[in-house]
């Protein structure tokens, strides 16, 4: 992935910033998958989940601040990534050692940023554009 | 990002909205399956993606480049796409080889009929270069077909119910190669389906599309089956035994015992939904696993089915018979054999959902094809109230 696509681009700083450096998070832990990256993932993929946690906060957070009118549907949206973090985080404590989970995580990783995080963001694009965040 | 990419698309024919604000991406090398009962929309959808449909609302990117919007149509022939129907579309006056060789135009014939041969080996078809596709079996076919679509190196594929035209046993041969094949392309794959154990068996991620085109749940087939969102996902993967009741002290009571309400508030309505093999039966020891936790139950019939066997059961304590319940047994157990037996229910297997009947879409019996046609029959007729069994039964004679 590396970067983000231009049909992914939120055009708010914040939220693009955020979506690169869990698109960067992914990718290493995906290197560490492949073997061209030395680290774990058991160390790596909490850390991500931790971030996106994060940003789910702040983009909720942002959300409110420009009275979005759907925030508490994005906010359920987020609530209901809850079981998927919690399997990403079963498949990356396995994914060190069993090869079948680590390119089960490549996959869930890979659906939970681009699927669930950044496509769900761009339903309120134009509403945040607007506001000149 | 490679792949697919498609936001907020909707479309109508006329006044009936068959598809409402889809939003799905399809990542390089991964494999998504629609699955969903007829008219929901899924084949729409497919047609958008390949621009033989014009998009009415939302945007469709593929590797990047906007192929669609509302003012935007890419033609198909510009999108870089492969396209792989129920019927295999082959080409009856052209032989193998010039038929997965058709799509490189522009290509000097010999480096053109190289790659054809390449894509030929990969589904192991080498040696039928010269055949025509009436030589071929329903199989074959496929294989040709999956060859074709490959052949341009395309940057999506598309795959229209590409087994439904395919026997059981060679289905599921098939289907393990075109696997393989797309795992080592690395081609992002756009799958249509209505059989739900072809989309598990395919798919590394799943969007159930309901009536009215709603995505109403997508994860992968783990995730879709043990975690159903709703009612309709949890019954589109096959019979359900249902049991109704009002949720008291956070409890519904079932005639297995009380089942978790699952965050219900007491005196709402609510329906215990169970798979076959959620009702787990015991045998054997002097109380048949009732210390256990299970229930005494009656037998009343039993078929075997290949690996499993299918059993009809009343609770034992229910003299007046009111409901029956189907259960999936392993080959290994045999009712008929057993003594006192007793039943549970497996917490997995089973889910609780409002009763309030505003299901987005009921998958008819037609739908779920990961039934057997026995099995099917044998339910569709099992399934009927007896009261109502009984009263056909007397106007019959």
């Amino acid at each position: 992935m590396s970067e983000l696509s231009k049909s992914f681009e939120m055009e708010c700083e914040i939220l693009d910033r955020d979506h690169q450096e869990l698109m960067q998070q992914i990718d290493k832990i995906a290197a560490v998958i492949d073997g061209n990256d030395d680290g774990r993932c058991a160390k790596l993929t909490p850390e991500m989940i931790k971030f996106a946690k994060q940003h789910f906060t702040r983009e909720e957070a942002l959300l409110i601040k420009v009275g979005y009118p759907d925030v508490k549907k994005h906010a359920a949206h987020h609530q209901n990534l809850d079981h998927k973090m919690e399997t990403i985080l079963e498949l990356a404590a396995m994914a060190d050692e069993n090869s079948l989970a680590g390119e089960k995580l490549k996959s869930a990783l890979k659906f939970f940023l681009a699927d669930d995080i950044i496509d769900a963001d761009l339903d309120f694009k134009s509403f945040v554009k607007d506001r000149d965040i | 990002m490679e792949g697919l990419h498609i936001h907020g698309a909707a479309h109508a024919y006329g006044d009936n909205q068959v598809l409402s604000k889809i939003s799905m991406v399809v990542p390089g090398g991964e494999l998504v399956c629609l699955l969903g009962p007829s008219g929901c929309g899924k084949s729409t959808l497919l047609r958008l993606a390949a621009g033989l449909e014009v998009l009415q609302e939302g945007s469709i990117v593929i590797d990047d480049v906007t192929v669609a919007t509302k003012e935007l149509h890419v033609p198909p022939e510009q999108r870089r796409i492969g396209l792989m129907f129920q019927d295999y579309a082959l080409f009856p006056h052209l032989n193998v080889i010039d038929n997965v060789s058709f799509g490189l135009l522009g290509m000097a014939r010999a480096k053109a009929r190289a790659i054809a041969r390449e894509r030929l080996d990969q589904v192991e078809l080498a040696h039928l270069t010269e055949a025509f596709p009436h030589m071929l079996s329903g199989g074959m076919q496929q294989r040709v077909a999956l060859a074709r679509a490959l052949a341009p190196e395309p940057k999506l594929l598309l795959l229209d119910e590409p087994f439904s035209g395919l026997d059981t046993n060679m289905r599921a041969s098939i289907r393990q190669m075109t696997l393989n094949v797309l795992k080592q392309s690395g081609v992002a794959t756009l799958m249509v389906t209505h059989d739900p154990e072809e989309a598990m068996f395919m798919a590394d991620r799943i969007k159930i599309l309901g009536r009215g085109g709603k995505i109403l749940q997508s994860g992968d087939s783990h995730e879709i089956y043990y975690h159903p969102n709703n009612e309709f996902v949890a019954r589109l993967f096959g019979f359900m035994n249902t049991i109704k009741g009002t949720v008291q002290n956070a409890m519904v009571q079932t005639p297995f015992g009380p089942v978790p309400a699952n965050g219900f508030a007491d005196g709402e309505p609510a329906q215990v939904l169970i798979r076959p093999e959620g009702i787990v039966l015991s045998s054997g020891g002097q109380d048949g696993g009732e210390s256990s936790g299970g229930i005494p139950v009656e037998v009343n019939s039993t078929h075997l089915l290949g690996h499993f066997s299918v059993a009809s059961l009343k609770i034992a304590a229910d003299r007046n018979g009111a409901q029956e319940f189907y259960v999936r047994v392993h080959k290994e157990f045999l009712p008929e054999l057993a003594g006192r037996i007793t039943a549970r229910i497996d917490p997995e297997q089973s889910f609780v959902f409002a009763d309030d009947a505003t299901v987005p879409g009921e998958p008819m019996l037609d739908d779920l094809n990961i039934l057997s046609p026995e099995l099917k029959t044998l339910l569709s007729t099992g399934l009927e109230p007896q009261d109502k069994v009984q009263k056909q039964a007397e106007a019959a004679e």
